[in-house]
């Protein structure tokens, strides 16, 4: 069968080169008999929209970013609560065990089958007005999150403005001084040019949100137990070769943006805003008292 | 196969009369049902293409624009229009293309062009010895020129159909001199016929005429400036600067002219709704449609036939140009923005042109759609409110065309025409 | 044009009133539209704390006056079509066609509306950012055109076959 792959990003994009590689593979591995297009930039909707296809079944797998999958999903919600993983090698450790099995339970019980986990990298504040060191420097700042009650909870705690706003109008409300800045991973704070009108970026890696390749339910349930593992073990390498490039990328943009003159600064001391995001924690587990146990695995783990 | 069925049922359905937003909605229905797929992704992809933050300008830009037309703005224009050309040759067709310019600045709409200027502008023509057909082509094509003057909700339909990463501010400002360069080519045109047919000239009503019609309608003008210039100033974003733009409208018709009763509120606003549900539902449908578009990968095969017949790029967009004109003279303007834009964009990409000249090249081409038989919305509203026979004024408008196709050749081969003020002022 | 018999009378007039309703409602999604934008400025520049519902809400607003509006539109036969061709055709013939679209706007407007309620239960659990209410509160709005437009095009063809000696196929009147 020929599958359907959904993927938003542009063809040379570290996703995108792994996605080909896995659907290569699978392809090779079982003699030809499940092959499939990936049909990148987006062209087959945006992101929530593609996540209920996905869970619909009229596309049969796609690169997602666990964020907009926290409104149906609620266990992938997790790792969108602030600094919940230490690190990007703590993420994928965590995720590639016990931690990711937990995660996955939730999305197939809702129609998705995870086969690897992608890194997007850390997302950190930039803006158009200082460099943020403390909590405090983000007091008063309008910075655009995206539409979710943890990202606006966030800035909220640490008493910055949160202003939701499309991402196609961010750049222009920066340059013009609608919003003071945003957050983002170094590749997208380059690729998008915002580090044309927001000069600070400021290393806070606040957010670690993993990326998955996954697959629909209903194709995966029509695969034989042969085809099932070869597709587990594609979704693997292909994660192994995603993460490999990342880094490149995230490498090479950040050069790029520091040649293009911003100023970029690491945080001596992030246990500032770790405590900062307490308020964003309790309403959270209030909200969601069975995420409690997964929620205290990522954060008592080393 | 399946696109085969897809442009199969949407081709007969629109020959046979359905209207072309339910068209597209129904061959995506069928192009899924052959697919397998299930049937509500049609309607999840409906939803979803509505579902677009850029596009909450469209009612916003709707709405302003109606309020000045039921608020007594469009009178206070045309008042200024007189004062300030109507001493030319032709004086009163000069003042009905200058009126459009100043009226498209804040409506973007053709059609409530034609209906609030015609209506105040065609009898007074024929009163003063114009002929009928040569009055309903003046207002007819100068009323498309408001779709290229910012603000215009075509532009924003455009920006959402090209994927985003086209900004609105510059696509604004990037309309501003084409459009004006068409009044001029149509007045133009229209001088020489008024010439020809011996049209009379106004009497000059003075300098203080000119102030006071000034001071009169500039306040409503400032509707334009509040859209356009919020935008680019970044007090707004688009999407609020027409949200003032329209409490702006509604504040100064109710407490400032005076004029805007409550019926007239009620007219506004339903009028408003009506407009934006009737684009919105073509976008809906478009995006189910261009799912599958997609899908197919019609674009990239169409650009590979257009770049196989030929690799000038002066021949390619004229080629794109005519394709637009044809389905323009079949098809209405939104619904070809919707559909054409993700298959010519990437083309004329391709050939280094500039997503926003090839936005403003496409709206130019498509509002002279707008002005030819068999489907021309602007012509057949033109022709009814100034009870012209269609074939009455199809006989005299080619001057008309000529001159909006110079315009038309002018956008599409000289990029400055589009790029040089946002250039200036980006 | 359609109907001389007073029950035909009644069942226009009952229908006039839902697609006038629909224009209600979806104009004073307009004028909420309006107000929370201005409320929206207001909260960024003058409390800088920027309202943050308003976004996701006018996207849940913009879609009833999509749906809304595009329904009521069947009604009054105002949304664009091609209708030169059909106008070349024998009187009789472009009847029949008349019947026909309506028939499968009926038909196309009954399955929107069970694709609609299929929609509404899958995205019950899927919650709207920002505003936690269920999806199914944006996708209500197509299901109910479905409905609408099922009712509007449906009535519309069956009372065409029931006289349809009696009316004449008119040139498509455009909203002026
Ligand atoms: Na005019
Ligand atoms: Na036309």
């Amino acid at each position: 069968a020929e599958l359907r792959g959904w993927n938003i990003h542009v063809e040379d994009y570290p996703v995108s080169i792994a996605m080909e590689s896995f659907m290569a593979e699978v392809a090779e591995k079982t003699g030809g008999e499940v092959t499939g297009k990936i049909y990148h930039n987006g062209v087959l909707g945006s992101q929530p929209d593609a996540i209920e296809q996905i869970r619909l079944g009229v596309i049969d797998f796609g690169e997602f970013s666990l964020g907009p999958m926290g409104q149906s999903i609620p266990e992938t919600n997790v790792v969108s609560l602030p600094f919940i993983f230490k690190s990007i090698p703590q993420m994928y450790k965590l995720m590639d065990g016990e931690v990711g099995e937990a995660i996955g339970k939730g999305m197939i019980a809702k129609g998705i089958v995870p086969l690897g986990w992608y890194d997007a990298g850390a997302r950190s504040f930039y803006n158009s007005v200082r460099p943020i060191n403390a909590p405090s420097d983000v007091e008063g700042l309008k910075v655009r999150v995206m539409s979710n009650d943890l990202f606006v909870g966030m800035v909220e705690s640490m008493n910055g403005n949160a202003t939701p706003m499309a991402f196609g109008e961010v750049y222009q409300s920066i340059k013009t001084g609608v919003v003071d800045g945003a957050e983002n991973n170094p590749p997208s704070y380059e690729s998008t040019n915002h580090f044309e009108v927001a000069q600070y970026y400021s290393l806070t890696e606040h957010l670690i949100i993993p990326e998955c390749l996954c697959m629909s339910l209903k194709t995966w349930e029509k695969m034989t137990p042969e085809q099932q593992a070869i597709l587990k073990e594609a979704g693997q390498t292909s994660a192994n070769l995603q993460r490999e490039l990342w880094q490149a990328r995230e490498a090479a943009s950040m050069d790029k943006v520091q040649a293009g003159g911003t100023t970029v600064n690491k945080i001596a001391d992030k246990a500032p805003f770790q405590e900062a995001m307490a308020p964003v924690y309790d309403q959270f587990l209030a909200a969601n008292p069975d995420l409690v146990s997964l929620v205290n695995m990522i954060r008592s783990a080393d | 196969m399946g696109l085969t069925i897809l442009l199969l049922v949407f081709g007969l359905l629109v020959v046979v009369g359905m209207p072309v937003a339910f068209a597209m909605g129904i061959a995506a229905a069928s192009a899924f049902w052959y697919e397998g797929f299930p049937m509500l992704i049609t309607f999840q992809r409906a939803t979803a293409g509505v579902s677009v933050f850029s596009l909450l300008a469209i009612p916003f830009f709707v709405f302003a624009g109606e309020l000045m037309l039921h608020g007594g703005i469009a009178s206070r224009l045309v008042k200024l229009a007189s004062a300030l050309v109507g001493h030319l040759k032709g004086g009163l067709a000069m003042v009905n293309i200058f009126s459009s310019m100043l009226f498209g600045g804040i409506s973007g709409s053709a059609v409530a062009d034609i209906s609030a200027l015609g209506s105040l502008l065609i009898p007074v023509m024929k009163e003063r010895g114009y002929r009928p057909d040569f009055a309903v082509n003046v207002t007819v094509t100068s009323s498309i020129a408001g779709i290229v003057i910012p603000p215009s909700h075509n532009m924003i339909i455009f920006a959402v159909a090209a994927g985003g990463g086209i900004s609105v501010s510059k696509l604004f400002l990037a309309g501003v001199i084409p459009g004006i360069l068409m009044c001029v080519c149509l007045a133009i045109a229209a001088y020489i016929l008024s010439v020809k047919h011996k049209y009379p000239a106004e009497p000059f009503p003075g300098w203080g005429e000119v102030g006071r019609s000034a001071a009169d309608a500039i306040p409503g003008f400032i509707t334009a400036v509040i859209i356009v210039g919020g935008t680019l100033s970044g007090v707004f974003t688009v999407t609020e600067s027409g949200a003032f733009g329209a409490l702006y409208a509604l504040l100064l018709t109710k407490f400032y002219y005076r004029s805007l009763t409550w019926d007239a509120f009620v007219r506004a606003a339903t009028g408003a709704v009506r407009t934006t549900a009737m684009v919105m539902i073509l976008i809906a449908f478009a995006s189910s449609f261009a799912y599958l578009l997609a899908l197919y990968q019609v674009p990239a095969k169409l650009s590979d036939l257009l770049v196989s017949i030929s690799d000038n790029p002066i021949i390619i967009l004229l080629m794109i140009n005519v394709i637009l004109l044809m389905l323009g003279m079949i098809m209405d303007m939104a619904a070809l923005i919707l559909i054409c834009t993700p298959i010519f964009l990437p083309i004329a990409k391709g050939l280094g042109m500039d997503p926003t000249q090839f936005g403003i090249m496409m709206l130019v081409n498509l509002g002279l759609g707008l002005c030819t038989p068999p489907v021309g919305t602007c012509l057949f509203v033109g022709c009814a409110v100034g009870k012209v026979k269609i074939e009455e004024a199809l006989k005299s408008i080619w001057p008309f065309y000529l001159a909006i196709l110079l315009a038309l050749i002018l956008v599409t081969y000289v990029p400055a025409v589009s790029l040089w003020l946002p250039s200036l002022l980006g | 044009m359609v109907g001389q018999s007073s029950k035909f009378l009644k069942l226009q007039s009952a229908l006039d009133a839902i697609s006038r309703a629909c224009i209600i409602v979806a104009s004073v999604a307009l004028v909420i539209l309006v107000a929370t934008f201005g409320w929206l400025v207001f909260g960024r520049y003058v409390l800088n704390a920027t309202p943050t519902w308003v976004e996701q809400l006018a996207l849940l607003l913009i879609c009833y006056i999509a749906f809304l509006g595009a329904a009521a539109g069947i009604k009054e036969d105002t949304h664009l079509g091609v209708t030169l061709f059909r106008d070349m055709v024998p009187t009789v013939l472009q009847k029949i066609l008349i019947v026909l679209i309506d028939l499968t706007l009926a038909a196309f407007g009954a399955i929107m509306l069970i694709a609609g309620i299929t929609l509404m239960k899958f995205g019950w659990a899927t919650l709207l950012p920002m505003l936690d209410i269920p999806e199914s509160f944006r996708t209500l709005a197509i299901t109910s055109c479905g409905g609408l437009i099922f009712l509007f095009a449906g009535a519309r063809g069956v009372l065409r076959i029931l006289t349809f000696s009696d009316w004449q196929p008119s040139p498509h009147e455009l909203d002026t």
